[in-house]
């Protein structure tokens, strides 16, 4: 699972927004992982396996502090993240911090997916396994995503045509 | 404003969004769930050769001893037991100030901040070399107390490994066993200039054994 930390971490870190909350479940994830290890049968679908954990384990807590958790609280650990980058030039900041508010803002199905896809680069079966849905769900999820995020940056930046 | 050429969505996304590394503490605390874990498949494969040099050094020096007499065997087990619990409490110690989130009292990465920190608090003056030039940039330095020593603990980083360099004023009953590694943490040890040096890390040995190069190439300077 070692190897496996920091694409955890990362996942965690997008689906809490909130860096001691992604902490902790990643804690309870590799708690759970450690517990269960028996039940995989096939160490190359550990990370596939390891992350499935961490998401469930992310949308469970999420329900805990759901009612205490305002959704501007959340926008501003966002902030928090941009302030935390080292400087560069200040138009692709704010281009980077667009994307990052978009992504922010997703709906959970489609912001799994797209992190899933673009940031860890796993392939359609393992997003499919992860996130519980068929394979066509995932596709149509990140076709989804993509269209959306091109419509919320519209103005700021134009694609390339690469759905599919 | 000149129109901006069409951009890769998945090229701007993994610019825009961080790839996160997991805080030390989380990776030293899950190193020791992986270790623990009835099939780890990832730490045993790195300490055990570690772990059969220690078994090697040990069978070596009680074949020597035991060529020196016996009054020295019963000395030495009493120091070999010593030496153990040394070893498992600067483990401790490390794992302590990694999952506490308390490593350093002061955070700094130039030497002129660490090493006058520690005036007035430890009764010796523990070199503070910088090694960032040669892959360890120094992160800080605390306040310890380890198995009897108060010692004084300079932090220096290593990728996303964490080293405590634990130091006190040496006596003759410490200067032995270079290495040793405990639940899979690699220590050395080195005395120089009458000062005995303890550094612990979940770096890989050799990792730890250039560390120890460099500071002490660090430290002549």
């Amino acid at each position: 699972m070692l190897p496996h930390l920091d694409a955890a971490y990362t996942l965690a870190r997008y689906l809490t927004h909130d860096a001691s909350e992604a902490e902790d479940a990643t804690q309870e994830a590799i708690l759970r992982a450690v517990r269960y290890f028996h039940t995989l049968r096939n160490e190359s679908g550990a990370r596939a396996w390891l992350l499935a954990i961490v998401r469930r384990e992310c949308y469970g807590r999420r329900r805990k502090i759901v009612e205490t958790v305002a959704f501007d609280e959340v926008s501003e650990h966002q902030l928090v993240d941009v302030a935390e980058q080292p400087d560069v030039a200040a138009g692709r900041r704010l281009l980077e911090q667009r994307v990052r508010v978009a992504v922010a803002t997703l709906p959970d199905g489609l912001r799994e997916t797209l992190i899933l896809r673009e940031l860890q680069q796993c392939s359609y079966e393992e997003i499919a396994t992860i996130t519980d849905v068929p394979i066509g769900t995932v596709m149509s999820r990140l076709s989804r995503a993509r269209t959306r995020l091109a419509a919320s940056l519209e103005g700021e930046v134009t694609f390339e045509e690469e759905y599919g | 404003m000149t129109p901006e050429p069409p951009r890769s969505m998945g090229a701007l996304l993994r610019e825009a969004l961080p790839s996160y590394k997991a805080p030390d503490a989380l990776r030293a605390w899950a190193q020791t769930q992986a270790s623990s874990a009835p099939i780890a498949y990832d730490r045993p494969r790195a300490w055990r050769p570690l772990r059969r040099f220690a078994y090697a050094a040990t069978f070596v020096v009680a074949a020597a001893i035991g060529w020196m007499g016996h009054d020295l065997v019963a000395m030495s087990r009493t120091d070999a037991t010593a030496r153990s619990a040394l070893v498992s409490s600067l483990v401790d110690t490390h794992v302590r100030s990694l999952m506490a989130g308390h490593v350093t009292d002061v955070q700094s990465s130039d030497h002129h901040t660490v090493k006058p920190w520690f005036a007035g608090k430890v009764t010796f003056a523990p070199p503070v070399p910088e090694l960032a030039a040669r892959g360890f940039p120094l992160v800080g330095g605390r306040l310890d107390y380890v198995s009897g020593h108060t010692a004084a603990a300079l932090v220096y980083g290593r990728g996303l490994h964490t080293i405590n360099l634990f130091i006190w004023p040496a006596s003759t009953s410490d200067a032995d066993v270079p290495t040793a590694s405990y639940n899979g943490y690699s220590l050395v040890h080195w005395t120089d200039r009458g000062l005995s040096y303890w550094a612990v890390s979940d770096a890989a040995a050799p990792e730890l054994a250039a560390f120890e190069r460099a500071y002490i190439a660090g430290a002549a300077q």
